[in-house]
């Protein structure tokens, strides 16, 4: 096969993949409110707990052009539009192979790597090495992990978040009681949830886009992407 | 791949998170969600994971109204400790999956008292130890749930089913009752293990102590020493409480350490025991089979380990299958 070729015989099932994606997209979309929650809270229980240690096996695989950010939301979004998730029985080797999955058709699309390297990396055995003591905490500690995460939050984003998590108030009865906006209130609960995804999913580690939103007050800072590597 | 940072995402999925914990999306808003979707694979990723935080955080409410984050140190909490163990009701047990999660609180945060029972329970194949603010040590075996409810003249605690070993800190002001169907055991100052299964009588096994028992089955309230047991057998007959060799208490409560020991067992009676343990099931294809022996000290989650050492010591053939282990000639 010319290179030509090659080139177009990686290419077109990338195509055709990407098609798949954008297709699936729309179908979680026409599910009701309810599956999509059930999504999120398999999750939050199979997923969510063992991605620092897929963080820590992405480390040892860098690729050229790919972050380890980008790798794991493309691996969350392909977790959420399976079409079920009952049969998986190891939700968290699954998780690795789809994200290796990703390095796999990103360096196919990238066409940066010779042929040779990328066999290579096809071949790479998939095996799971051992689950950090993350993987394997048990429940009463989880409770105790998330009491300490949103210990850390920031002063006012914590406020909120504990009179609508820990409380269990509304957002709305939230800004009643704070004498705040609910927009306010409704922003400082996604920087709170920003902060707690990196807090347990992150090993700890807080995004600094994240801790620059807070002084100067607005989400979505356009964080320069070398500050955001520690 | 990218025409947008993944940070820039994340902020965006944020925003995305936050007005779902908001309120239901009004139809435009959901229009705008998936627009902005469509845009680029990564975005409903990132979505999804702070929508699953978001999810997760709600069990913060078992951190209860006691909660100070100012004081909350994770350093501060173990086993032995003996500060008051908070849980979810049952309710939002069966919600999380049915395993209890329990928190501990120190500094400024003031002991309260309680005002409902707590509960604390074990899925399949999970010991787990529980210290109680009188210093009693509840260890629970395998699929096991009990009720604490601490009293100004008692201590209860419910048994709703499963094993639990009570290791019981003395209280003459405050006996100990244990609870298990129609039976319960009271104790001073003692050690002991309550067995509920279902479709069996209730058992119970002591190791240090004294303890009473009472049941529909007998008359009066029967004491049992040390070394002791008895089973509960139905209305009408009467129990009599049988001694037990220091060595087969220890044995049956080897499970505390996460292993099962046998002496003398029947491959039958064996595969039983292993099935509280695990989903993994030991299946004796010749019947003459299950009537040999084994004996030893093995992994109570690990049926097939057992089955090979089985194989091994019987001279048979294991063999591994999905959910499953074949022990034959």
């Amino acid at each position: 096969m010319s290179s030509r070729e090659q080139e177009r015989a990686i290419s077109e099932p990338i195509r055709n993949f990407t098609a798949t994606l954008v297709n699936r997209s729309h179908s979680i979309f026409t599910d009701p409110m309810q599956s999509r929650d059930e999504r999120a809270i398999w999750l939050a229980r199979n997923v969510l707990p063992h991605e620092a240690s897929l963080r820590a096996w992405l480390t040892k695989r860098p690729v050229a052009g790919l972050e380890i950010d980008d790798i794991i939301q493309e691996t969350y979004a392909r977790l959420s539009t399976l079409a079920s998730v009952e049969g998986i029985r190891d939700p968290r080797s699954y998780m690795f192979r789809t994200a290796h999955s990703v390095l796999v058709t990103f360096i196919r699309k990238s066409r940066v790597i010779s042929i040779r390297a990328f066999a290579q990396f096809e071949e790479e055995a998939l095996v799971d090495d051992e689950p950090g003591p993350e993987a394997i905490a048990i429940d009463r500690d989880e409770l105790t992990r998330l009491g300490r995460a949103i210990a850390e939050l920031p002063p006012r984003i914590r406020e909120v978040f504990v009179l609508r998590r820990v409380e269990g108030l509304s957002q709305r009865e939230v800004a009643e009681r704070l004498g705040l906006s609910e927009n306010t209130v409704e922003k400082h609960m996604g920087g709170g949830l920003r902060r707690l995804a990196d807090f347990l999913a992150n090993g700890g580690r807080v995004a600094h886009a994240a801790s620059r939103d807070e002084t100067r007050g607005e989400e979505g800072a356009h964080a320069a992407r070398d500050k955001r590597r520690d | 791949m990218q025409r947008e940072t993944s940070d820039e995402i994340e902020a965006a999925a944020a925003r995305w998170a936050a007005r779902f914990d908001r309120a239901p999306l009004s139809a435009d808003d959901e229009e705008r969600f998936v627009r902005w979707k469509a845009g680029d694979s990564r975005r409903l990723g990132a979505f999804m994971r702070l929508r699953a935080v978001a999810l997760y955080s709600e069990r913060a409410q078992a951190l209860g109204p006691g909660f100070d984050p100012e004081t909350f140190d994770l350093g501060t909490c173990g086993r032995g400790d003996h500060v008051p163990e908070r849980s979810l009701s049952r309710r939002q047990l069966m919600w999380l999956g049915g395993s209890a999660i329990a928190a501990c609180a120190v500094g400024t945060v003031a002991m309260e008292r309680v005002l409902r029972d707590k509960t604390y329970s074990t899925h399949l194949g999970e010991v787990r130890v529980v210290t109680l603010e009188d210093g009693s040590v509840i260890t629970l075996n395998t699929s096991s749930a009990i009720r604490v409810r601490f009293e100004t003249d008692r201590r209860v605690v419910v048994l709703d089913e499963g094993e639990a070993l009570f290791d019981v800190a003395k209280d003459r002001a405050r006996p100990f009752i244990v609870e298990a169907g129609a039976t319960a055991v009271r104790a001073v100052g003692t050690s002991f293990a309550v067995k509920r299964l279902a479709a069996a009588p209730v058992e119970v096994l002591v190791r240090e102590g004294v303890v009473e028992v009472t049941s529909p089955a007998a008359t009066q309230p029967t004491r049992l020493n040390a070394n002791m047991r008895m089973v509960a057998t139905g209305h009408g007959n009467r129990a009599r409480p049988t001694s037990v060799a220091a060595e087969a208490v220890v044995r049956e409560t080897a499970w505390q350490e996460g292993r099962i020991a046998f002496e003398g067992e029947t491959l039958d009676n064996a595969a039983k025991v292993f099935e509280r343990y695990s989903d993994t099931r030991i299946i004796i294809e010749d019947p003459s089979i299950g009537n040999e022996e084994i004996t030893g000290l093995f992994a109570a989650n690990d049926p097939v380990s057992f089955a090979r050492a089985a194989a091994a010591s019987l001279d048979l053939k294991a063999t591994v299958g999905p959910g499953e282990v074949r022990l034959a000639r």
